[in-house]
């Protein structure tokens, strides 16, 4: 891999040390975790210091927080949005929710699995997790960026195929654009 | 040639300027809004179907979620209404504690809201502040239950645990910090010209039609009828404190934001008399075994006042040990469908997050 | 408690039943008061309760479904501000053709409450306007909260099984299967049996 951690060149250390310490988050409140990140990003638990922010457009946004469940009707969106964003792109999975469907194990509407629909670098787990948690889990996501591993959009457009398989078995009417990259 | 003077916008699921993931379709002409439609949906989850194959104790584990900012009400809702079906007594210290829950759930949801309403104008100061302050009271709440905003203690019977040590103390301190930094907030929020200008005048709903309409809560109260369901049909302790409802006449944002920061003061003066006058005694009424705990068939219908508005429980049981129907009805559910499409006709564009936000619209309770 | 405190409630129910055929009706406890009507008596009985007897505030309306006996039941919760008391008004559905009035120019917010009762059971509002689609997109099985709908075979067949999970029932048995140990005393007691 041209960007591990033993072959990195100058250049890719500093790339990488740009893109760890200035992290947009985007403006998506997916789920019912949404309600402890304004305690993350305000004053008391200060995520700003690290550089983590809030941006409202998903082409201008690095990381897509997916806090909690998501509805087959807010996947179809979660979708759209991340194939918007442009690379270099992360997706942090938070809560038990994302990880093994969490309490709606046996619900009719909500996906299981969130990582055969679109590929997650990090996972927080708790329900909910609390905001030390989730500064943690972003201080793993930078140490992933500072290494070389956070390559979860390049998986992406690998295996294009069979991420594509698997949303298309839950979402039903598939009327979505198709971005080619 | 005809060509057409309304665009079509979504103010979609995923927009810094909305409470929550639901979206608004609205149709535009210039900067007036001409049409709404509310589309919800994003957050379903199938919680009375999840219901249905749970017990009678599995179900209140998953109650506090289905409405995220504030939980306190399901599981109290939920407490009562098996509790009357069953014809279950609870001790009185369970329920002077349970008022307590209550009053500082109340207390942290108008913080919430407080925030929100500002940062929707632009007034960032506000959330910084209030979500800083509403932290305070959910460390009393990780003290007493062990999370901090799911907390899984109010249950058929009583509540699970009693109050630690200098638990009581610790209360009346959060209280008289938040009462001096109300001041603070008359000086930021209800003293500036800014927020006046933005909110008088906006969001107007008839008083004579509102109770027609389904309105309930702040926004009721708004429009100068006194109608409380703590007042109206008693339950817990409230018959025993001493409390005022307020009203204001004028039926736009800004006196829905008075009445929320007159409730507040009144909040925090019924903390202080609750704790002065709790007695003492058991806690809990003990379920025998809870994996063959049966509740005889009946339905009941309980209602209870969120910082929202009226938050109402239908539970109906046909003798086994699981609900046979579990029906939840947020306040939510007209502020944000009936009532946000109407009001919003006629509306400057800049100003729908602002009216979405004074009527508490909060999706995960619209659709469960 | 004297019968004396229940008088107005005792009141409202007498009323109703001099003033319409096939109504029963019994007073549950202070301030709750219940009454079965028919199907086609709905929307008479609504109007009368709201323009005569101040039920003016429309608190919240539902269906259970009782598959065992063959009928939907429709409940409607109604609330006087002035007098202070709540009213159910239960009206049974059959469940082989279920149609029943539509009554939201009675009060315009019953509109949300049937198209969700509409989509959920697949009960028809003769005669109501609003879109097709309220909670769920592109649903096309039977109704989901009828009691006829097993989530767990449509959960195996459309999402993915979350590891561990695809052949334990029952978590207990499992863990004693995979670490060879026995049930401990103490957790007998509270067993499913």
């Amino acid at each position: 891999m041209p960007n591990d951690k033993n072959s990195q060149k100058i250049v890719d250390i500093i790339k990488n040390a740009a893109r760890k310490h200035s992290l947009f988050v985007l403006a998506y409140g997916t789920g019912c975790g949404a309600i402890e990140i304004p305690p993350t990003m305000t004053s008391r638990y200060d995520a700003e210091r690290f550089g983590i922010s809030g941006m409202a457009t998903p082409r201008q946004a690095d990381v897509l927080l997916i806090t909690g469940y998501l509805a087959t009707k807010t996947l179809k969106r979660v979708i759209r949005a991340y194939e918007q964003m442009q690379d270099p792109k992360y997706v942090i999975g938070f809560g038990s929710c994302t990880i093994n469907g969490g309490m709606y194990w046996d619900s009719y509407n909500t996906i299981k699995l969130l990582d055969k629909y679109i590929p997650v670098d990090v996972y927080i787990n708790g329900c909910m997790p609390r905001p030390e948690a989730v500064i943690e889990g972003f201080i793993e996501l930078q140490n992933l960026i500072g290494e070389g591993k956070a390559e979860g959009a390049k998986k992406y457009k690998d295996n294009l195929d069979w991420y594509r398989a698997n949303q298309r078995k839950v979402i039903k009417n598939w009327n979505m654009p198709d971005y080619n990259w | 040639m005809m060509r057409e003077k309304a665009t079509t916008l979504y103010l979609g699921p995923q927009h810094p300027g909305i409470t929550g993931n639901m979206m608004i379709k609205l149709k535009v002409e210039g900067d007036t809004v001409v049409k709404a439609e509310t589309h919800v949906g994003y957050l379903h989850r199938g919680f009375e179907k999840l219901m249905e194959r749970r017990n009678w104790l599995q179900s209140f584990t998953i109650v506090c979620r289905i409405c995220v900012p504030e939980p306190d009400p399901n599981e109290l809702n939920y407490s009562r209404a098996v509790e009357e079906i069953e014809g279950r007594e609870v001790p009185e210290r369970a329920q002077w504690i349970r008022t307590l829950m209550m009053e500082l759930s109340r207390l942290a949801s108008y913080l919430l809201w407080f925030g929100g309403q500002n940062g929707s104008a632009g007034l960032y100061t506000m959330p910084q502040w209030t979500v800083g302050d509403r932290d305070y009271i959910l460390d009393l709440f990780e003290e007493l239950t062990g999370g901090r905003v799911y907390h899984m203690y109010i249950w058929p019977g009583g509540v699970r645990r009693d109050l630690p040590e200098g638990f009581a103390s610790r209360v009346l301190q959060t209280m008289d910090y938040l009462e001096k930094r109300l001041l603070q907030y008359d000086q930021l929020m209800f003293d500036n010209t800014v927020f006046q200008k933005r909110a008088q005048g906006i969001g107007w709903i008839d008083p004579a039609k509102a109770i027609e309409w389904g309105v309930v809560g702040p926004p009721l109260r708004g429009a100068g009828i006194k109608s409380d369901v703590r007042i109206d049909d008693p339950y817990l302790v409230y018959d025993k404190l001493d409390f005022e409802v307020p009203t204001q006449s004028g039926s736009d944002v800004w006196s829905r934001s008075l009445v929320r920061r007159a409730e507040f003061q009144q909040s925090i003066n019924m903390v202080r008399q609750i704790i002065d006058k709790m007695p003492e005694g058991p806690v809990y009424n003990k379920i025998p075994n809870p994996m063959k705990w049966n509740i005889p068939a009946g339905d009941a219908y309980v209602k209870s006042e969120s910082a929202r508005g009226e938050f109402g429980y239908y539970v109906v049981s046909d003798g086994g040990n699981k609900p046979r129907r579990v029906h939840v009805k947020g306040p939510a559910y007209v502020h944000g469908v009936t009532l946000l499409e109407n009001i919003l006709q006629g509306a400057n564009i800049s100003d729908v997050s602002f009216i979405m936000n004074s009527l508490g619209t909060c999706p995960p309770e619209i659709e469960r | 408690m004297t019968d004396n405190n229940l008088h107005k409630e005792q009141q409202i129910v007498d009323h109703l039943i001099g003033t319409f055929q096939n109504l029963s009706g019994k007073v549950k406890r202070e301030k709750r008061v219940e009454v079965s009507i028919e199907k086609k008596q709905i929307s008479s009985v609504l109007n009368y309760v709201k323009d005569h007897l101040g039920f003016v505030h429309f608190s919240h309306m539902s269906c259970v479904d009782w598959i065992e006996d063959g009928y939907f039941e429709l409940v409607y919760i109604l609330w006087s501000p002035k007098q202070k008391v709540q009213l159910l008004v239960k009206a049974l559905v059959d469940r082989e053709n279920p149609s029943v009035e539509n009554v939201d120019m009675i009060w315009r917010q019953v509109n949300t409450y049937q198209r969700e009762i509409r989509e959920m059971y697949g009960i028809d509002f003769s005669g109501m306007k609003g879109a097709q689609d309220f909670i769920l997109e592109d649903w096309d099985e039977i109704p989901p909260m009828r009691r006829d709908f097993i989530t767990d075979e449509y959960v195996k067949e459309v999402y993915f099984e979350r590891p561990g999970r695809e052949d334990a029932k029952d978590v207990r048995e499992t863990l004693v299967k995979r670490s060879g140990e026995e049930i401990p005393d103490f957790a007998k007691k509270y067993s499913r049996d």
